[in-house]
């Protein structure tokens, strides 16, 4: 599944899914977004992993903000957010 | 601290004049990032020549969602990816004006990225201007025109360095970009009338001068502004690219890591 979303006045952001047993799996989160360092795109994405697949938008940002704020060191998102990727992942999944 | 004040508080080094393939061009921005990083070399600026056509990608794209591999192979365009987040661009030789600037973080401390990008082209802006162009800084990454956009900008701090470069449309063929670069539909639906909202205003159209002539103006803007020494890249850091070439600018595991 594939879904999308753009940031008013920022990036796109893209995302690949499936849905197994009600979870979501093989997680994929591209675009054309900027994010140091870049390491902390497996974050975002494995975040979203196992994630019910009936979880609303915000606790799919949730799940990707807790799991950016364990990163260790400091993580810089431009022109999209957590919100955006579950945005993005909501759209895939209706 | 003033803006020009933060840029003379180093001895800029001018690369520039000596052609490179596209995945090359990848491999010189990261080692020429490490290198200011580990206080090797000067803070840096580089023009780009380019040998053959490309389509450089960013750092978090979906190679496939992006790119027309077979109509891009049907052109000669080779396929890299930078280490750079943001968008997919064609750049072809004597068509685009590409620089990259190599800098010490503490150039743009205190600053949101997003204040960086417009503070790191900030001079190119005023030389456009100069040229007789109605051109603006537009958040987060474009230098765009009365006319329509112009170019675009990409970040990485990586290795205790910035690296900021960017690539402005000197004579691209619009029609041929939609060919090779698939353009997002939900990208569409935000910019609305898209042949309006994204024209691409190259600078040949908008000066009619030479894009030599356009290039040697933004150096001379650069060094007025903020001193620039003429430098060269040294054999040691040819060499260090072209090995990264081989290990990993070159290589599909790369250009697809996010296939």
């Amino acid at each position: 599944m594939h879904g999308e979303y753009k940031t008013p006045g920022g990036k796109l952001v893209q995302i690949d899914l499936d849905v197994v047993e009600g979870h979501l799996r093989n997680v994929r989160v591209t675009g054309d977004f900027f994010l140091e360092p870049p390491e902390a795109l497996d974050v975002i994405a494995g975040a979203l992993e196992g994630a019910p697949a009936d979880a609303s938008e915000e606790e799919l940002a949730h799940r990707i903000a807790r799991a950016l704020a364990g990163f260790p060191g400091r993580v810089e998102l431009l022109g999209f957010s957590p919100e955006a990727v579950a945005r993005a992942a909501r759209r895939a999944l209706s | 601290m003033s803006e020009l004040a933060r840029w003379r508080k180093y001895r800029w080094q001018l690369i520039s004049g000596e052609a490179f393939d596209p995945a090359m061009q990848m491999a010189l921005d990261e080692v020429l990032t490490y290198r200011v990083g580990r206080g090797e070399r000067p803070p840096t600026v580089r023009f780009w020549e380019w040998t053959a056509p490309a389509v450089v990608i960013g750092r978090f794209q979906s190679l496939r969602n992006e790119v027309d591999l077979e109509e891009a192979n049907r052109h000669g365009i080779t396929v890299v990816r930078r280490i750079t987040g943001g968008g997919a661009m064609l750049t072809e030789p004597g068509r685009v004006i590409t620089y990259s600037i190599y800098a010490p973080p503490e150039l743009v401390a205190g600053m949101s990225f997003q204040e960086s990008y417009a503070f790191l082209d900030a001079w190119v802006v005023e030389a456009l201007r100069a040229l007789g162009i109605d051109a603006w800084y537009q958040p987060i990454n474009d230098i765009t025109s009365a006319n329509g956009k112009i170019g675009g900008a990409a970040q990485a701090r990586r290795h205790g360095a910035v690296l900021h470069h960017t690539t402005m449309a000197y004579d691209i063929d619009p029609e041929k970009v939609p060919r090779v670069i698939r353009i997002g539909r939900e990208k569409l639906s935000d910019k609305g009338v898209r042949s309006a909202e994204r024209r691409v205003a190259p600078l040949r159209q908008q000066t009619n001068l030479p894009r030599e002539t356009i290039q040697e103006f933004l150096i001379r803007t650069f060094a007025e502004r903020h001193g620039l020494e003429e430098g060269t890249l040294r054999p040691d850091e040819i060499d260090e690219a072209r090995e990264l070439v081989r290990t990993k600018f070159g290589t599909w595991e790369w250009t697809a890591i996010l296939p």
